[in-house]
């Protein structure tokens, strides 16, 4: 059985009396282990794509299956629990709490899994050092910079120890240090046995992936291996 | 997520914004400081209240007092001889359930030494012995009257502390005993000396030196009392203001009784009711007070005081409730993109209810704690201005109580601004700049 498994896979939003289907009828299966890029442009539904696979959101129409879970008409609750458990979520923006240590950002996730706090600070440490940050605990997000905040957001997605790990544009240049090492990184996951699906724009980044599905216009219009 | 993690997110959010904190309080500390500080008063007023009715005579005294006819008699009015001295000695025979009756009259007139000096001007009382016990009296030096001064009309008089100093400074009571004094110009022989009257504050502040002349004192009037002999004072110093009066006619100015066992107050009551029914001829010109009933009225007039003072108090915590709602929804506006994250993370929409309610409870309970302790300031102040007899008293259930609406104001307030974070959309959030 697939990880994730999307059949007529439908958004649609509706903006007064116009309707604007962001997602149309998309088919999509992604096994255990892999490691898949989404690419799109902007507006080509790949963000509304993301969104859903992230248990963000649910669709207007479709059959949607997470690591088991028929999330298509999923309740807050069940989406949170799935959020939280089996998927991992690198934001672009990194999205990390500019008022909470290394530390307390990465613990966050395990907060709401109901983990014991010596536990939390424990794996959260953990979780720090393996993405090299074990001498920043104590630092905030404003004083680190773009390649460790983006390494932060990398722990605490990796810190619950998910099945899937999304990453939406996680690197703006693929051939900067930082983005070299980002990459390394999720190379590193994907051996590890890790699902991992990266989200982007860059075609060049995409090719770091062993499967690539290109969106347009809220369909899926070509799949292919770099 | 569990209570702890959420408190500690509130507290961290409150230590944060210390200011912006602090103003949302303020409606808080407030209502919680001026609630306690209400209570703190009126207790005081009752407690004084107590005190003083104790030192003024036990609920055993019924005091007579004149009425206005009901209207179905109002054309008979005139038939009834109003309180009279007939009234009094009625009782007294056939009363059996009254100990002791005690008409009086009065008039204020010089008092002095028969050395001359300045005369004081003093309120003379012409009184029954039964007095002595229905005022509460005790005797210093000397005797109280008796009713062989009644009868004979003797001219003697007893004085109260104040006027025994006043004419004599100086001069220990026993020593006073026996002197002549001057009432209205006739020679009065000093039979008794009362004893200083006053509140044990008072005796206490006396003998460490400090003065509380500030004070209102209860026991002023009866300090200042000289009493005589009722046909004294009707024959020797009344008769003249009020020619036309005959002893059994003249109207008394107040009529007192003391039930003899509390056991019979109804029944007691119910002979004196009886009683003055014949004597007023049918005329309901009269109404029987009881110590019970100044009591209630007291305590409906510190309830009112209450009632206003909680009022007030309810109020500016309403206000400091709807101070915590906007500070609340203005930290909600600022933080929404820190609440998609932690929907994003997992948290899920309870969590984030939970964590908005709490910490809206932590500022309202902050606001109250700083409330009780801004109170045990204004109730020193307030100490300083009171009576010392109404002294303010905090009491642990006015803490308690005020902590109580502080704690409701805060969850009640937190509800909206609680449920508008819960059901924010993580993707809007996440977006959010």
């Amino acid at each position: 059985m697939s990880l994730i498994h999307l059949e007529g896979l439908s958004k649609v939003y509706r903006v007064g009396d116009q309707e604007i289907r962001a997602l149309n009828e998309v088919n999509l299966r992604i096994e255990e282990g892999e490691f898949i890029a989404i690419i799109g442009s902007s507006g080509s539904g790949k963000s509304t794509l993301m969104h859903l696979l992230g248990c963000l959101d649910t669709p207007t129409t479709g059959r949607m299956e997470i690591c088991g879970n028929d999330l298509a008409k999923a309740s807050n609750d069940e989406l949170a629990r799935v959020r939280n458990r089996e998927i991992g979520f690198v934001f672009q923006a990194f999205n990390l709490l500019p008022k909470l240590d290394v530390v307390s950002n990465i613990a966050l996730p395990l907060i709401y899994a109901g983990v014991p706090s010596r536990e939390r600070l424990a794996r959260a440490k953990k979780a720090a050092s393996d993405v090299g940050l074990g001498d920043r605990l104590a630092n905030r997000p404003p004083q680190l910079s773009g390649g460790q905040c983006q390494r932060v957001a990398i722990a605490r997605a990796l810190v619950n120890n998910p099945r899937i790990l999304f990453a939406d544009e996680p690197t703006g240049n693929p051939d900067s240090a930082t983005g070299r090492m980002i990459l390394e990184m999720f190379d590193a996951l994907h051996a590890s046995g890790k699902t991992v699906v990266l989200v982007t724009h860059d075609p060049s980044i995409a090719a770091r992936s062993r499967r690539v599905i290109e969106i347009r216009d809220g369909r899926i219009t070509r799949e292919y291996a770099p | 997520m569990n209570l702890l993690v959420a408190i500690s997110i509130g507290l961290r959010e409150i230590a944060a914004h210390k200011f912006r904190t602090a103003l949302s309080m303020l409606g808080i500390v407030l209502g919680v400081s001026s609630l306690i500080a209400t209570m703190a008063l009126t207790r005081g007023i009752e407690d004084g209240t107590r005190i003083f009715m104790q030192q003024m005579g036990g609920l055993e005294l019924v005091s007579i007092v004149n009425k206005e006819p009901s209207s179905r008699k109002y054309e008979f009015a005139n038939l009834s001889p109003g309180r009279t001295l007939r009234d009094a000695e009625a009782i007294r025979r056939s009363a059996t359930f009254i100990s002791h009756v005690s008409p009086e009259i009065s008039l204020a007139t010089a008092v002095a030494t028969d050395g001359g000096g300045n005369p004081d001007r003093r309120m003379v009382r012409g009184v029954y012995p039964d007095h002595f016990v229905i005022a509460m009296h005790q005797i210093a030096a000397g005797r109280f009257l008796t009713a062989l001064d009644l009868e004979r009309g003797s001219r003697c008089a007893v004085v109260g502390d104040t006027v025994a100093k006043n004419l004599w400074p100086g001069i220990p009571p026993p020593l006073i005993v026996g002197k002549s004094i001057l009432i209205d110009n006739r020679p009065f022989e000093v039979v008794g000396v009362l004893p200083l009257y006053e509140m044990e504050e008072q005796a206490r502040a006396r003998r460490s030196g400090r003065s509380l002349s500030r004070r209102w004192d209860p026991f002023r009037q009866k300090n200042e009392t000289v009493l005589v002999p009722f046909t004294t004072m009707f024959h020797e110093l009344r008769s003249g203001a009020f020619p036309l009066d005959s002893l059994e006619t003249m109207k008394l100015e107040t009529l007192t009784v003391r039930v003899g066992d509390l056991d019979h107050f109804r029944p007691a009551l119910d002979q004196v009711r009886r009683i003055l029914d014949t004597t007023h001829r049918g005329v309901d010109d009269f109404d029987l007070e009881t110590r019970q009933d100044w009591f209630d009225r007291m305590e409906s007039s510190v309830r009112a005081a209450r009632l206003s003072g909680g009022l007030i108090s309810a109020i500016s915590l309403v206000v400091g409730g709807i101070g915590i709602m906007n500070i609340m929804l203005a930290s909600i506006s600022d933080r929404v993109r820190e609440i998609g994250i932690r929907l994003a993370v997992g948290a899920r929409q309870r969590d984030i209810f939970w964590q908005i309610l709490i910490e809206s409870i932590l500022v309202s309970l902050l606001g109250g704690l700083l409330g009780i302790l801004a109170s045990l300031g204004l109730i020193e102040i307030l100490k300083t201005i009171a009576p010392t007899e109404n002294v303010p008293v905090l009491t642990p259930d006015s803490i308690l109580l005020a902590v109580g609406f502080a704690l409701a104001a805060g969850l009640l307030s937190g509800l909206y601004p609680a449920a508008k974070a819960s059901t924010i959309d993580p993707i809007t959030a996440l977006r959010y700049e």
